[in-house]
Order: structure tokens, then C-alpha cells, then sequence
């Protein structure tokens, strides 16, 4: 991974969004100079920025890589959906995740919430009332965890740690008494069709749609509404955003009922892509989404948070998986090399950080 | 510096000078201190005296100025450096491991140990009790948990710490701060003990009568500068001393007070008015109300009670008796939401730490507290957004006049700016402002002093807390003193000169 | 604030009926309940000597070991002389140890222990030894012989050797035949010795290659995204061993939504949806080599036997063997009849 890290990091000063690393004195100039040079971005709507740039050269260094050791295997339409489609899973949950951790929190539970919510939704019971039954539990039960984190943290002044890892555990706990470890399949036609290549639209999977208009609400959410706003400012300085008014209690229980509402999406998408629910689906979700969201430059104390960054994330480790798998590695090496992509892609971005902008 | 031929001061600091982003905090100070003296470092919050002491304990680095230490020329390029050059401090938030013993704590580090990693438990006990005796405190045993000592036992445990290495200067900050009376007195003692034995000792705290107990000297730093050097802590008048803290050493330009005000024309109703509002143990009874228009100060020394009130008013903390109206209506206690609604603002203390979100650009500063204004249905327009946060600024001439330059590029001035327009912004109609000139520059004072001045002749009603008494008499139309969290004193600000003011500030002090 | 407090109001209601639906949701009751199948019960099942069997088991948080507690359960019930204690399945060490502890306190008559960790287990199976409880060591074997009276459990290597030889007679005459594994957990000794006695099985079959393997970890969701990963790597292949029928209903949906159907897959353990897969003949899953559950039924007959101080019939000896290793049968569309009650769900 030398090679993206080196590129990103020679790439980071040149790039728009980069200020001049001049002291305080100057400060003015360069920002003010900063801005004429980002408006092209923002003529766009968007703001890519160093973050984004050091992960898309990982990105791009991994496709290399699979290009080379597997050029007719990785480099099809074949492949990229199954990409996409594994990615998608895990990316809903972190688009949540990337919230609760923009606030300043955090949401150990995410991986149980999915497994109850998709056991919960895979029942018998449940099953008879078809595709809307299913899709109705499921975000019910999402949003009902969460609601449940919400209270305790926000109002019952619970740390963040703590009341997810009671969910983490109660949720997971409910979804084997449910179940009783059975694997629950799916009999719902119109459920499992969602999953089979006769139902993509112009090649793209339902379950890629889904994700990627998750991510596109998550990113106008935090980028664009009043929402987002708040959600950076509690994450940011709490004490600064209730002394300027804000509802910051209010604020941290949407939050949590965000990120339950993403657990309920994934939890469906999870039973359409498997074609059944068990109560060890979402196995250390909680992990990856975390991982995914800091390599993407979400700061874990709070106060900034990238969408893009953290699908980027999601989009490394799901390529790193598909790359190893296509050369047959074994898992032993996958685990290894997650680690270590982890690692290299928080030093680069602390360098480009540093010489960008403190 | 007076020069002391026959014996070299133990330590000479001159020229310090250290900047942080937005702030210069530390503006070429001085100090020397003897050897066997209790040399007392006086200043308010926000003069410089924690920057100084980090200096002092290597956790800063001096951006300019020169260290003696014994004669030689020093760095003190880490807290480990200072240490091994007998440097000692003992912090307000003492560093002590709550789950380990007192000899634990005391060798921590540095521990007595066999083949270099077994520790010699009872060597460690056995020092750490000898050392505590020197302390004269004998009652703490050294296998105690330090978790279940008081605090100023605890106190003695991190000096016993200092003096486990060959210490020659022991700094420490605030020490009485969490003392009962009869607690000082024992640490008093062993300060005494301490310097009998050559030992100096750098000692900062609020309380005068202190410092003439146990001070030897004194050093007054103001703003990041010395203002006196080495006075005779037993002799120097205490209104001098004051004066030297809170005293203006550049004459500031306080805006005139509209003629209005001062012919007495009719008077707009208030637009706060507080009634019997009181917080256990902080104040008490207090009745105020503040008219459009006007400036209402509070005066009072640290501890008065200042902050506490502002924080109360404002809703973000609640008061034991006593309520709060805006426009005749009662507030909800206890909550900040209501009293945004209802009009109010606060420029808080801490600003970095209560005020602005350090990440974030100006605009998003300044329209934290007006986002539904700019949204539809929760989304935001941002160019409108971007375009009222700019015409707020640029009222207040905040510079650089770019809305999108990160807030902490600022200076504090500008800073404080941000915050004001903030409240502009929103439509606020009561101003709360603590300290607005902790940490802006003294040549950006002026400015922020005439902006304040403006908003009030616009209609804003402004309640202001300020240290420094000069501040408080040259800004505010009327000014209330306060002691240990009485108003002792209402008076137009006319009326009131620094003297008397200092005067009411401190009666029942020791004045000599 | 009335605007508020009606939202709140109205946001409360469905709430509360949301959570009432929901709850209705949890049951798992199919229309016709069907009880667990556990073969026939010993041909000397006239009533005895009334024995108490203790049971403790890891926690059943996948199908097989699920099964492995019904079967124990249904055919205690069998028996009018029999009573089972059964313990709250555990995966914890210690509280196991606790469980069979209480157990021996108890003076049940019989133990049978199936050890969350057979090391782990194997003092206090010698402390019931030694306090005159006979203990039936069920599948993870203790590292003394002197913890057990009579162990009795499947064979991860013979499956692996099952499922290698059978497709290796499908694949006879076959050219450059290729094969791939979808293997369980990497972490578990017990994927390392079926992958073993796969490997050498094959061995046997100069003309079949294994091409490709990678490891899911006995869930749905990850046989879904291995087997995704490798049908994607392998355009073509010819068999498909999968040690798992949990992880396998995840592979079978890769492969239908792949559109794969041009090789022959093999389960393990013997799942009902995979044996019904296999009677229906409609997928690529052809067979699945046993690693059956039911060897829980056969240590309760074991534990009842040795409670009544029995031999085991057909066999000449008058005490009950101290080892049974069951043999791992391969389950496909000829047999399957045969075996489909035995399934698990």
C-alpha cells in the first residue's frame, strides 16, 4: 500500500481544497485565496477534500491491483454489481454510523439491531403478510432500538459506550430467542425476487439503488439541512451548541433513531440479498462501519463527518475482499490486510491533514 | 530587574513571550525567583499564568525569551527536563493516580527497583513515609489508596511526589482553591517547611490575605506582560496590587454614552428584569433589570459570583429562588431553549471551550443559532445562509471579511465578534456578555468596546461582566458591585471611580 | 405547545400499536407443527429402572446444535423411565463448568455433556467420574479417556473423506475436472480436519483439481458473500463441496442469483431445507454428507442403558463400548427418504 499512500500524500498539497500551511498571521489571505480556488467545486455541489482525495487514491490503487492479478474476473459488469451489492449491506449501516459519530457518539449495536431486526421480519408470523410485513418489521424494529438508545443516552444520560453495548447485547440476545439459532428462510416471492438479476434496473441492482439513495439522503441530510447543522455543532462543542440554543438532548435521540432506521434498511436488504434471516446475521457490523467511517476521515471525538468519505471506506474494504477472494487468499491474509489498509489510510490522511490544515 | 550581585537568583525568566493562534498569551514577562522564598505570581484569569507555569514545567514551549536556571543558561524542552532540573508543579486538577497507594504515587516513574523492573514495595513505603514526615504529616500512611485521602492530603502526597526528586522549585497553582481554613493553615506549615530548607516556592492564587501570610515576594503579570516585579508582598498596599491586576496599562477609548441616557429623557421600559434570583452557595437575592439601550455592569472579583449569575439568567443553570422575565413574562428556569426564545444571547467566559465550534467556518458560527431562518422544511439555503452571516460580520467590521475562513484562523477579538453576531443575527434583544475582552488583544479593544456601545444605541439591552474594574466603569450606563455574591453597590457608572469601586470589591480584606 | 404535544400524542400512538403488531410478529409456530423425528427407539425400550439423565450442551445459537437439543429432548420424552435434566446452553467455560457442577450436586444418574470446549471440560467430567456419575462425552471430545464413560460423536474428517469421495465417483472420467470449497470457520480445528480428509479423498482422483477455496463462517450472510466472491473468481467448475447446510442456503442464493447451474454442489451436516432441496432435484445441490444431530438421541439411549446397567443389543459384548465414532452417510436423491426425517431446521 506504499504506492497510494505516497501519490495521495504528494497529491495533498496541490489539491483545491488545500489552503497554503501558513501560521495564523496569514491566515486571511490564504483562506480567502482558498475559497476563489474551491469555487469551481462548489459550482458543483460538491465539496471533495483531502480526506476523500487521499481514500479515492487507495481506491484507485486497489483497482489497479485487481486489474493486474485478475483482469477478466475483476475487471466485468459481473463484478462490479457483486462489489456494489456486498457493499450495500454495510454501507447503509454506516451511513448511519457516520452520523451518531459526527455527533460525538457512538453505536455498538448496529450489527445485533440488524440481525433482530431481520429475524424479527423473517418469522412466520411476519411472513404472512408478505413483502410490506417484511419491510414494515424490519424498519420498525431498526427504529424501535434505536428509539431505545436514544432515551438512555439522551435522557438518561447514559455514555454512548455503554447503553449501545446493553442494546448490542439485549438485541442480540432477543433475535436467538426468536429464532432458537434456527435459520429462518424466506418463502416471499416477491421478497427473494428483489435479489436475482431479473429485477435490476439498467444493470443496477435494487440493492445498489437503495444504497446509493441512502447515501445521497445521508449526504444532503449533513450537508444541506438544518439537521446536519446541528448534528456537527453537538458533535463539535456540546456546550457551545446548548448555550447557542440548540436542543442538544433532542438532538442526540434523532440521532440514534437515524442510525436504528439505517440498521431496519440494511436489515431488509440483508434478508432480500441472503434470502433468509438468522440471528448471527450482522456479525461485528458495529466494527466495520466504525472503521469504515474513520478511514473515510470522520473524526471519532466528532464535529466532522463525510458521507462520501465513508462510503469510500465501505467501497475499500468490500474491493479488498473481492480482490483477495478472486486470487483465492484465505482469510487469515484478508484480516491481516484490512488492518493494515486501516492503519495506512489513517496516517495519510493525518499527514495530509497536517500539511493541509492542521 | 533589579540586579542581586551577591547571590545568583535561583531562576530568571525574561522576555517570554509565547503566542497562541488568535491570542498572544504571553507578551515578554519577567520573573526571578531566590532560592528558600515564596515568590507569589498574582494575575486574573486569562493574564498569562497558566501559560507561564506550562512554560516554566516544559509542557510549552517559549516562542522568545531567555531561562536561567542557577546562573546557566536552560531549554526546558519537556516536563521530564524540568523535573531533572529540580523543577517541580503541582497543578490545580492534581496528577495523581486515584487507584494506586500514596507511595505509589509518590515514586511513580521513578520507582525503586531491582534488575530495573521489580519494585522494592517496602523501600518505596519506607521513602515515601520519610518524606511525607518531612512534610510534617505523618497521619497519611504511605500504603493508604490516594483515592481515599481529602483533597488537601492529596495535596501533600503530589509535594512528598515534588520532593521524591531533588527539588529546588516547587510551583504551585492555586493551591488553597479546594482548602478548608484550618487546611490552609496546615499547608502553610508546610510551605514553611519547605523553604526552610532552600526550597523556592512559586505561588499563585487569587486570595491577597494569603499571599501576605506566607508571600515573601510578589510578581503581577496582566494581559502577558509584567506589570511589577518582585514587590514586598507584606508591605505593598493591597489596593496597589488590585490596581496592578484589573488597572488599565493602556489607556483604552470607552465610546461615549448617548445623551439620552445622560439627560435622563424618558426611559423605555425594561426589557429583562430579574427578581430575587439566588443559587446556593454562589448568590444571593439579586434583583436587576436592564432597559433597551442600556448597559448594565457587574463588578466583582473572582469568586463574586459574576459568571454564575450571567449562566443563571441565561437559563444554563438553574436558580434555587428567584425568576428571570423578559418583557414582563416569566422565563422557564433552567432553560437555555426559552431563553434564546425569548430574546437573549450569551457571549460566554470560555469562548473557545462554551462559544464557537472550533472546526467550523464563520458562517457556521455565526448562523448556529438562526438555522430555521434559512430552511425550508429543515433544508437549508445555504447562499442566503452564507450572504445574513456576512452582512452580520461586516455590522460588526469583523475581519478577515471572508465568511468562510475557518473560525479558529481568527483572532480573539474576532472571534468575539463572531459571537456577537451570532446574536444578531438571531434578533436577540438581550445581550449577556462575560468577559468580552478575555483574550482580544489589547489594541482590538477599543473596537470591540465601540461595537458593543453601538448595538446598545440600536436598542440591545446589555448585561456585562467584567474583572476589570475600568472596563466596567468606562462601558456600562450603570454598574453593580458585587461581594461573595451580595450586590453591595448600584451606582451610575458616573458616578463611580476605580478606587471606590476597589474599595467595595474587597472591604472586610485585610487592608494594611 | 399543543401542536407539539398532538404530534407527540399521535407519534405515541403508533408507536404503541406498532409494538403491539410487532410482538404478534415473533412467532416462529409453522400451521402444522412437526415434532422431531428421532428413529427408533431402542429395540429393549420396555420400561426400567427409572433413570435421571443430566444434560448440559452449549448454546444453541445454530441449527445444528439446536437439533442436537431437540433430539436429546424428544427422545428422553420417549422413554416413560427417563427423565432429562437439561441445562441453559452456555458458550461460557466457566458457567458451564457451573452448570454440570450443580448437575453432579444434583446425583443425577447419568451425565451427558456436550463441551462448549472439550480441553476445557475434561476436570469436571473426572470430578463426576469420580463421584460415581457415568458421563457420556458427547462429539467435542475430553483430552482424558478417564472423563468419560463412553464418547460418542461424528467424524469431520470421515465428511470431508465422504463428500471427496462422492464427487469424485460423480466426476469419473472426467477430464481436468475442477472442484471448489466453501469452507466453515478457519479459526475451528474441526474445518481443518474436514478440509483434510476432503484433500485426501481427492487424492485418490488424479483427474480432479481443487481450484479455489475460501472460508464463510457457518452464517447465511457470509456462505452468501464467499460463495458471491467465489463463483465470481471461477467462471466454470464442475463440484462444489460446502461444509455447512446453515451457510449453504447462503451459497444457494449466490448461485441462483449468479445464474449458475452448471456443477453439482454438496452440503454437510444435514439440514431439512437441504434435504428437501435434494428430493425436490431442482438446484445445483445434489447431496449432503451427515454430521447427524441425531447422535444426541443415541446418547440418551447410551446414558438410559448405562442408567439400567445394560448392554447394547446386536452387539456380543456386555458393557457398552467406550467410543462410538458415527460414520458420515452421504445423503442424496436415492436415500434421501430414508434420512429426511432426520433433518434439521
Amino acid at each position: 500500500m506504499k504506492q497510494p499512500a505516497s501519490e495521495a500524500r504528494q497529491g495533498g498539497p496541490d489539491a483545491p481544497a488545500t489552503p497554503d500551511p501558513t501560521p495564523s498571521s496569514a491566515a486571511s489571505d490564504a483562506s480567502a485565496k482558498s475559497t476563489e480556488e474551491k469555487k469551481g467545486w462548489r459550482a458543483l455541489g460538491l465539496r471533495l477534500d483531502v480526506r476523500n482525495l487521499s481514500l479515492l487514491g487507495v481506491l484507485a490503487a486497489l483497482i489497479v491491483v485487481g486489474g493486474i492479478t485478475k483482469p477478466d474476473q475483476f475487471l466485468d459488469t459481473n463484478n462490479l454489481q457483486l462489489v456494489l451489492t456486498q457493499a450495500s449491506v454495510i454501507g447503509v449501516v454506516t451511513v448511519g454510523m457516520t452520523f451518531v459519530i459526527t455527533s460525538g457518539g457512538i453505536d455498538l449495536s448496529v450489527g445485533a439491531i440488524v440481525a433482530l431486526a431481520s429475524v424479527w421480519a423473517t418469522t412466520l408470523a411476519t411472513q404472512e403478510f408478505g413483502f410490506a410485513g417484511i419491510l414494515f418489521t424490519a424498519v420498525l424494529v431498526g427504529l424501535g432500538c434505536g428509539l431505545v438508545n436514544g432515551v438512555l443516552i439522551a435522557y438518561g444520560g447514559m455514555v454512548p459506550f455503554i447503553a449501545t453495548l446493553a442494546m448490542l447485547a439485549s438485541a442480540r440476545g432477543l433475535a436467538l430467542m426468536i429464532t432458537d439459532g434456527k435459520t429462518q428462510i424466506v418463502t416471499v416471492t416477491s421478497v427473494l425476487d428483489l435479489g436475482v438479476p431479473d429485477s435490476y434496473v439498467l444493470g443496477i441492482p435494487p440493492l445498489v439503488l437503495v444504497f446509493a439513495a441512502v447515501t445521497v439522503v445521508g449526504w444532503l441530510i449533513l450537508n444541506r439541512t438544518t439537521f446536519g447543522r446541528r448534528t456537527i455543532a453537538v458533535g463539535g462543542n456540546p456546550e457551545a451548541a446548548r448555550l447557542a440554543g440548540i436542543d442538544v438532548r433532542r438532538q442526540r435521540l434523532y440521532l440514534y433513531l437515524f442510525s436504528g432506521l439505517c440498521c431496519g434498511i440494511a436489515a431488509f436488504l440483508l434478508i432480500i440479498l441472503a434470502g433468509s434471516g438468522q440471528n448471527t446475521n450482522g456479525n461485528l457490523y458495529e466494527l466495520d462501519a466504525i472503521a469504515a467511517a474513520i478511514i473515510g476521515g470522520t473524526l471519532l471525538s466528532g464535529g466532522r463527518g463525510t458521507i462520501i468519505g465513508s462510503v469510500l471506506g465501505v467501497l475499500v474494504f468490500t474491493t479488498i475482499t473481492n480482490i483477495f477472494a478472486l486470487n483465492n487468499l484465505q482469510s487469515d491474509v484478508q484480516q491481516i490486510a484490512k488492518g493494515a489498509i486501516i492503519v495506512a489510510a489513517v496516517l495519510v490522511q493525518r499527514r495530509t491533514l497536517r500539511n493541509g490544515e492542521v | 530587574m533589579a540586579p542581586t550581585p551577591p547571590t545568583t537568583p535561583l531562576l530568571t525568566m525574561s522576555g517570554i513571550t509565547k503566542t497562541f493562534p488568535g491570542v498572544r498569551a504571553l507578551d515578554g514577562v519577567d520573573l526571578e525567583v531566590e532560592a528558600g522564598e515564596v515568590h507569589c505570581l498574582l494575575g486574573q484569569n486569562g493574564a498569562g499564568k497558566s501559560t507561564l507555569i506550562k512554560v516554566l514545567a516544559g509542557a510549552h514551549q517559549p516562542d522568545d525569551g531567555v531561562i536561567n536556571w542557577r546562573g546557566e543558561e536552560v531549554t526546558l524542552k519537556s516536563p521530564i527536563a524540568a523535573m531533572r532540573l529540580g523543577i517541580a508543579t503541582i497543578y490545580q486538577e492534581l496528577d495523581l493516580v486515584e487507584g494506586l497507594s500514596v507511595a505509589e504515587n509518590v515514586f511513580l516513574g521513578h520507582e525503586p527497583t531491582t534488575a530495573g523492573f521489580v519494585v522494592r514495595g517496602r523501600e518505596a513505603r519506607s521513602a515515601a513515609t520519610a518524606l511525607l514526615a518531612r512534610l510534617g504529616h505523618p497521619e497519611i500512611r504511605a500504603h493508604q489508596l490516594v483515592g481515599s485521602l481529602s483533597a488537601a492530603q492529596q495535596q501533600i502526597v503530589s509535594m512528598a511526589r515534588a520532593l521524591s526528586h531533588d527539588v529546588r522549585l516547587i510551583v504551585m497553582d492555586e493551591p488553597s482553591a479546594a482548602l478548608d481554613p484550618d487546611e490552609v493553615d496546615n499547608l502553610f506549615r508546610t510551605v514553611a517547611t519547605l523553604t526552610a530548607d532552600g526550597v523556592a516556592v512559586i505561588y499563585i492564587s487569587h486570595r491577597l490575605e494569603e499571599i501576605r501570610r506566607i508571600g515573601d515576594r510578589v510578581t503581577v503579570i496582566k494581559d502577558g506582560r509584567t506589570v511589577a516585579v518582585a514587590l514586598p508582598a507584606k508591605q505593598t498596599p493591597t489596593r496597589d496590587v488590585v490596581a496592578l491586576m484589573t488597572g488599565r496599562n493602556v489607556e483604552y477609548v470607552f465610546p461615549e454614552r448617548p445623551a439620552a441616557t445622560a439627560a435622563g429623557a424618558p426611559r423605555p421600559e425594561p426589557v429583562l428584569r430579574v427578581e430575587g434570583l439566588s443559587r446556593e452557595g454562589e448568590f444571593a437575592s439579586l434583583d436587576l433589570e436592564v432597559r433597551p439601550g442600556e448597559i448594565v455592569g457587574l463588578a466583582g472579583l473572582v469568586g463574586s459570583g459574576r459568571s454564575e449569575i450571567l449562566e443563571t439568567v441565561y437559563g444554563a443553570r438553574k436558580p434555587t429562588t428567584g425568576r428571570v422575565l423578559v418583557d414582563g413574562v416569566p422565563l422557564r428556569p433552567g432553560s437555555v431553549r426559552a431563553a434564546v426564545r425569548a430574546g437573549l444571547g450569551l457571549a460566554p467566559e470560555e469562548r473557545k471551550a462554551q462559544g464557537l465550534l472550533m472546526l467550523e467556518s464563520v458562517t457556521r458560527n455565526v448562523s448556529v443559532s438562526s438555522l430555521p431562518r434559512f430552511a425550508r422544511g429543515g433544508w437549508l439555503d445555504r447562499s442566503a445562509e452564507r450572504a445574513a452571516a456576512q452582512r452580520a460580520t461586516r455590522e460588526l467590521s469583523l475581519r478577515p471579511d471572508n465568511p468562510d475562513a475557518r473560525i479558529r484562523t481568527l483572532s480573539g477579538g474576532n472571534q468575539q465578534k463572531a459571537v456577537l453576531a451570532r446574536w444578531l443575527l438571531r434578533g436577540c434583544r438581550v445581550l449577556l456578555l462575560d468577559e468580552p475582552t478575555r483574550g482580544v488583544d489589547v489594541g482590538a479593544r477599543a473596537e470591540l468596546y465601540a461595537v458593543i456601545r453601538r448595538l446598545a444605541d440600536e436598542g440591545l439591552a446589555v448585561l456585562l461582566v467584567s474583572s476589570e474594574v475600568p472596563e466596567v466603569l468606562g462601558l456600562a450606563d450603570r454598574v453593580l458591585v458585587l461581594r461573595e455574591g451580595l450586590v453591595v453597590h448600584r451606582a451610575p457608572a458616573r458616578e463611580l471611580d476605580e478606587h471606590r469601586v476597589l474599595d467595595l470589591v474587597m472591604e472586610g480584606s485585610p487592608t494594611p | 405547545m399543543p401542536e407539539t404535544s398532538r404530534r407527540g400524542l399521535l407519534f405515541g400512538t403508533a408507536a404503541v400499536s406498532a409494538g403491539v403488531l410487532l410482538t404478534a410478529c415473533t412467532s416462529n409456530e409453522p400451521k402444522e407443527a412437526a415434532a422431531t423425528d428421532t428413529g427408533p427407539v431402542a429395540s429393549d425400550d420396555k420400561p426400567g429402572k427409572a433413570v435421571t439423565i443430566g444434560f448440559a450442551g452449549p448454546q444453541a445459537d445454530h441449527g445444528w446444535l439446536n437439533a442436537i437439543n431437540d433430539q436429546a429432548k424428544s427422545r428422553a420424552k420417549k422413554y416413560s423411565d427417563v427423565t432429562l435434566d437439561i441445562t441453559e446452553g452456555s458458550n461460557d467455560i466457566a458457567a458451564q463448568i457451573g452448570q454440570v457442577e450443580t448437575l453432579i450436586n444434583k446425583k443425577v444418574d447419568v451425565l451427558v455433556i456436550l463441551p462448549a470446549d472439550g480441553k476445557a471440560l475434561t476436570q469436571v467430567g473426572l470430578k463426576a467420574m469420580r463421584a460415581g456419575i457415568p458421563v457420556i462425552n458427547l462429539d467435542r471430545i475430553f483430552s482424558n479417556p478417564q472423563a468419560f464413560r463412553a464418547y460418542i460423536g461424528g467424524d469431520n474428517y470421515g465428511m470431508g473423506v465422504s463428500a471427496g469421495n462422492y464427487i469424485g465417483q460423480k466426476l469419473k472420467g472426467k477430464k481436468d475436472a475442477k472442484v471448489i470449497e466453501l469452507a466453515g470457520i478457519d479459526g475451528l480445528e474441526l474445518t481443518q480436519q474436514r478440509s483434510k480428509g476432503f484433500d485426501d479423498a481427492l487424492k485418490n482422483y488424479p483427474n480432479i483439481k481443487k481450484v479455489a477455496r475460501q472460508a464463510a463462517d457457518f452464517t447465511v450472510e457470509s456462505g452468501q458473500a464467499k460463495m458471491a466472491q467465489l463463483l465470481q473468481a471461477q467462471s466454470s467448475f464442475d463440484a462444489l463441496w460446502n461444509h455447512d447446510d446453515d451457510q449453504g442456503v447462503g451459497a444457494l442464493r449466490a448461485i441462483q442469483q449468479a445464474g449458475r447451474d452448471d456443477f453439482l454442489m454438496v452440503g454437510g451436516a444435514g439440514a431439512k431445507a437441504a434435504m428437501d432441496a435434494i428430493k425436490a432435484d431442482n438446484s445445483v445441490l445434489k447431496a449432503t454428507v451427515l454430521y447427524p444431530p441425531t447422535m444426541a438421541a443415541s446418547a440418551i439411549d447410551l446414558a438410559r442403558t448405562l442408567g439400567q446397567s445394560k448392554g447394547i443389543s446386536g452387539l456380543a459384548e456386555l458393557e457398552i463400548p467406550a467410543q462410538v465414532t458415527l460414520y458420515s452417510a452421504v445423503v442424496d436423491k436415492d436415500n434421501v427418504d430414508q434420512y429426511l426425517p432426520t433433518g434439521f431446521r
